[in-house]
């Protein structure tokens, strides 16, 4: 559902919504000064009102003198850090094309239900709209959320086919997610999710899979689910064929091609059982393919 | 006295495999959102890192 916002900067809202996977997210500016604006993909996922599962309250602020208090939990050797106390996370995100003082500052309870995300003021152009949860924080706000037994977030293209069967190709980058979301979009009857991001989560005893804002190189987004009937494992080929996995393996490899919170064995455990259950309730393959139509052709004629 | 094997059970005992221990490849970068998305989202892709010097890895 497209909602429309007036291009009248002043007139940018302070409070927005959006679905993803059937999760209710709002993020709500607690500072006249800070305007929201979601940009990019995100506009196809608005929606107009929620009771959120997720509020994220913004302010700018000056973070020159933020102390980043409590244990360190992770590194992520890029942009992001993760610190908790006793009550609440804290991400901690930076650049070094900005400078040394972080960007953002994002506070958020354990149960990821509720948080406050801090803009530097010095590093933003405050007379312009943003998106205060710009790459990667929206997405690491949905990892975390998802862990907690809703689901999971992988790195895989999403096709729906003409028979509203799902199919989820797997891969790490350059594995052809994108280059198969290109072919797939050239079929009639197809619906592609994503090119890049998918969520998984089980409802009524079936597996669902979810497109999301978070596209690849393909700009692929939608915000359409539908069940999932098939998972790949993609591997570049000489050749278009499948090798069925056995259940073990596939969770396993599911496991490597996924966003999880590596600091927290209770979400780790929970993800590796939710991938088993994925491996249980469809067909599991390793999927050599040919990039080009080949491959669609291919997979259209497979049969289980 | 002992009882009997129950000859059901025995022939729906799989036979024992030693555990193995199986590496899995992963991309420690990609895995932790500690890249790029794209060529247009340098992380904080509000404009602000317009840097001639990229700085991370594209790894979608």
């Amino acid at each position: 559902m497209a909602v429309e916002f007036s291009k009248n900067q002043d007139m940018a809202p302070d409070r927005v919504c959006v679905r993803i996977a059937d999760i209710d997210f709002a993020l709500v500016s607690v500072d006249p000064a800070l305007k929201i604006q979601i940009q990019g993909a995100s506009q196809d996922f608005l929606i107009p009102e929620a009771t959120p599962h997720v509020t994220i309250e913004t302010r700018w602020d000056d973070l020159s003198a933020v102390e980043l208090s409590g244990q360190k939990l992770f590194e992520s050797g890029a942009v992001w850090q993760l610190y908790q106390s006793d009550s609440m996370y804290m991400f901690s995100l930076s650049s070094k094309a900005m400078g040394s003082v972080p960007y953002e500052v994002a506070h958020v309870r354990k149960d990821w239900t509720y948080g406050e995300a801090l803009l530097h003021r010095g590093y933003f152009d405050m007379d312009k709209s943003i998106y205060p949860l710009e790459y990667p924080l929206d997405e690491l706000l949905m990892i975390n959320f998802l862990s907690l037994g809703r689901g999971a977030e992988v790195h895989a293209c999403g096709v729906v086919d003409s028979h509203g069967n799902g199919h989820l190709f797997l891969g790490q980058s350059r594995a052809g997610k994108t280059t198969l979301a290109r072919l797939w979009q050239k079929e009639k009857g197809i619906t592609v999710l994503s090119d890049d991001r998918i969520i998984l989560r089980q409802m009524d005893e079936k597996i669902w899979m979810y497109g999301t804002p978070w596209h690849g190189e393909a700009g692929i987004a939608c915000s359409v689910r539908t069940r999932l009937t098939r998972v790949y494992i993609l591997l570049q080929g000489k050749t278009n064929e499948v090798v069925p996995l056995g259940r073990t393996e596939a969770a396993t490899k599911l496991f490597a091609r996924s966003f999880l919170p590596f600091y927290n064995p209770e979400a780790l455990e929970f993800t590796l059982g939710f991938f088993e259950e994925v491996a249980k309730a469809v067909p599991c393959y390793e999927f050599r393919f040919l990039p080009d139509r080949g491959a669609v052709e291919f997979i259209q004629r497979l049969k289980d | 006295m002992k009882d009997k094997p129950d000859q059901e059970t025995q022939q729906s005992k799989k036979p024992y495999r030693k555990p193995e221990l199986k590496k899995v490849a992963l991309k420690p970068d990609e895995a932790v959102l500690g890249y790029c998305k794209t060529s247009n989202t340098r992380g904080p892709g509000i404009g602000v890192c317009d840097s001639p010097v990229r700085c991370y890895v594209i790894g979608s």
